[in-house]
């Protein structure tokens, strides 16, 4: 039998947040008849100190066992007010915290009218009541954590979180979609704002994941199911045949010398290049091990060939392997899952895919590597010729209602990056234009770096071409573009364009996403459980994000989220034991069968 | 007159969960004002399932204690409801 409960309402003003946008003392009053509660206040900051004391004073004085506080978001505070409570007895789960603020806060994008607002009010206020009268007291448990890490993506803010949590002693599994750990970041060859070799800073951190001995690495991998609660995850991985045998192959690459079956390379030369059936995806993959693309090798699609294995010095060859399916526990999980270029195919005024000579930053980005598809030379696709006079435009796909509102954050950079090195190493006397919106250069030594990029007399045009035509007999392009800042309009005929595209989530997320029971954004991105104050944890305790997985950003950014998520694992995880509602455990098993 | 308090935690787009809103409406019609069903959307009120540790929906969560993850048998559900009242 329920004992009748008493309950307080503290109705907070967030200075002019909530009471610049309802009628305060209207809605004390009607929460003063709602049924069961016994006492009703308000108070300018209700999680300031004095606000805090005036709760614990009226949890006294009122002999209140149940509290709501009528406020701001949940995830900001909630903690705050369930500590405030507990320090004069009431339980945690007895302190509700409803978020009126949306309603009335200038900015927001739920807010109405101040008669909506508090009529709204009243409604999530005497739903409330009646949810925490009836709330019973939830046992808690204390469950093993196991000491093991689930990381999820093989990039630079994947591995960075793995190496933090195996160097403190945990075991880490890396699972990797792609034959080889490294992420994006290992085909960039310069990062900004130091250009320095990009595989020279990553190479530390592959060789040294590939070695750990509290790290097991598992490429051509992907998770296909995860159960359970933080602590103890049980994540079924499905790992795809290389069809080599690992412990034999030696990456000598005989065997990719024979192949006869030449394939274009949409993944590690982005289109620009080709690559064999079988083959190392470059020279300093890790682990340095072939692997055979079976949609494409004429064993798989016709039964013949077998060259490789012919010539294979070790034996590695395996045409027999199959998918594996392996079982992990795991106390937290890791989501580190990157990103993918935005496709500009569908902004058909620029002719990506119809224009030879249109490409994207990440396809100039390979071309300009010199261990890249074309040795770092930059030769334009129609005809192999250097160009002379290269336009970059910004913001493709970006910034843009149609396809994504967000700014992409690292385009602006990496226009800049590349328009330095061709003309510092590659095409001293190309032209190179940048058309923007706005030039967005905001981390450290940036600016300078943008001003260097102006210095080496690079054109910048604040204004984008609205169309693209090409020229049927030179394959060049030509564009039109509004110039403000000289205000009249230029015409621009270029050997080669590069598209500045978006950066997106990666492909899979969605469906990881449902896996995992972690929301995602607007974007597509997984979500943050709060944008400002929890940005690495997510709706899920115990599963982290970081780096592109999260949104947009670059290189430095990537690793300090990878090691505030590695270290949130590591703050949970090193309790060893857990405290948690009995219903998590036992629905969580009920769901297993168990 | 005792009462129950069912959090119903679904998300657009989620299949399972028109299958709960359905049987929780003809429960509501069953048990009357004794019933009181809330629908929570774990995309906007994300703070909720964190603190349930929700993982998936639909779940259901009777009286504060989380009782089903996925979807229900109507008759579990109605008995997870009537141990409540």
């Amino acid at each position: 039998m329920n004992k009748e409960k008493r309950i307080g309402i503290f109705i907070c003003h967030c200075g002019k947040n909530v009471a610049g946008g309802l009628n305060i003392e209207s809605l004390v009053e009607i929460s003063k008849h709602i049924q069961r509660v016994v006492y009703v206040a308000e108070n300018r900051f209700s999680c300031s100190e004095d606000g805090q004391v005036a709760i614990q004073k009226a949890i006294q004085d009122q002999q209140l066992d149940r509290v709501i506080v009528a406020a701001c978001d949940p995830s900001l505070h909630l903690l705050t007010f369930q500590r405030c409570g507990e320090k004069t007895g009431i339980e945690p789960q007895f302190v509700d915290l409803i978020d009126i603020r949306k309603w009335t806060m200038h900015g927001s994008p739920h807010k109405v009218s101040p008669e909506k607002a508090l009529e709204k009010s009243t409604k999530l206020i005497e739903l409330a009541v009646k949810r925490i009268s009836l709330k019973r007291l939830i046992p808690l448990v204390e469950v093993k954590a196991e000491q093991g890490v689930l990381v999820i993506g093989g990039g630079v803010a994947g591995l960075e979180a793995g190496l933090d949590l195996a160097d403190k002693g945990y075991d880490v599994h890396i699972v990797e979609r792609l034959p080889t750990i490294g992420g994006k970041m290992a085909l960039l060859y310069k990062v900004f704002p130091t250009n320095d070799c990009a595989p020279c800073i990553l190479a530390p951190k592959t060789a040294y994941a590939h070695i750990h001995p509290r790290i097991t690495l598992l490429t051509n991998s992907e998770v296909k199911s995860v159960e359970g609660y933080i602590g103890n995850f049980d994540v079924e991985v499905v790992q795809t045949p290389r069809y080599i045998d690992t412990d034999k192959c030696t990456g000598c690459g005989e065997c990719i010398e024979k192949c006869p079956c030449r394939v274009v390379d949409n993944v590690y030369s982005a289109g620009m290049g080709e690559r064999k059936a079988i083959y190392i995806p470059y020279d300093q993959a890790i682990p340095k091990k072939a692997v055979i693309d079976a949609q494409n090798c004429l064993y798989f699609k016709k039964g013949v060939c077998r060259l490789c294995e012919k010539e294979c010095p070790t034996d590695a060859i395996n045409f027999e392997q199959q998918s594996k399916t392996i079982d992990i526990k795991a106390g937290a999980i890791i989501v580190a899952t990157g990103f993918d270029e935005y496709n500009p195919a569908p902004k058909s005024e620029y002719g990506y895919g119809r224009y030879g000579n249109v490409i994207t930053q990440f396809q100039l980005a390979r071309l300009l590597d010199i261990d890249g598809p074309t040795a770092g030379k930059l030769l334009r696709p129609s005809d192999g010729q250097e160009p002379k006079r290269v336009v970059m435009i910004q913001c493709v796909g970006s910034r843009d209602q149609k396809t994504n509102e967000y700014c992409s954050n690292i385009c602006c950079m990496y226009a800049l990056k590349h328009a330095q090195m061709i003309r510092e190493m590659v095409l001293p006397d190309a032209e190179v234009y940048i058309c923007y919106i706005d030039m967005r250069t905001t981390g450290k030594d940036f600016e300078a770096y943008y001003r260097r990029t102006r210095e080496l007399g690079i054109h910048f045009i604040r204004g984008r071409p609205s169309e693209i035509v090409e020229k049927s007999n030179t394959k060049n392009l030509l564009l039109k573009v509004e110039d403000p800042e000289i205000g009249h309009l230029l015409e621009i005929e270029a050997d080669l364009v590069v598209l500045s595209c978006a950066t997106i989530p990666s492909a899979g997320s969605e469906q990881l996403a449902q896996i995992l029971g972690v929301n995602r954004d607007e974007g597509g991105f997984f979500k943050e459980m709060h944008p400002k104050l929890r940005p690495v944890e997510t709706n899920v305790r115990g599963i982290y994000i970081c780096g592109a997985a999260q949104g947009p950003k670059d290189i430095p950014e990537s690793i300090i989220q990878a090691k505030a998520a590695a270290s949130f694992a590591d703050g949970e995880l090193r309790k060893v034991k857990i405290k948690l509602p009995e219903y998590i455990v036992k629905v969580s098993q009920l769901n297993q069968g168990g | 007159m005792e009462e129950v308090y069912v959090e119903e935690f679904m998300s657009p787009g989620c299949v399972g969960c028109p299958a709960v809103r359905e049987m929780l409406e003809e429960l509501s019609d069953e048990f009357g004002e004794k019933l009181i069903v809330e629908e929570v959307d774990i995309t906007v009120d994300t703070a909720r399932a964190a603190q349930y540790g929700i993982m998936s929906v639909p779940a259901v969560a009777v009286n504060g204690i989380l009782k089903f993850m996925g979807v229900p048998g109507k008759e579990e559900l109605k008995k997870a409801i009537l141990e409540e009242l």
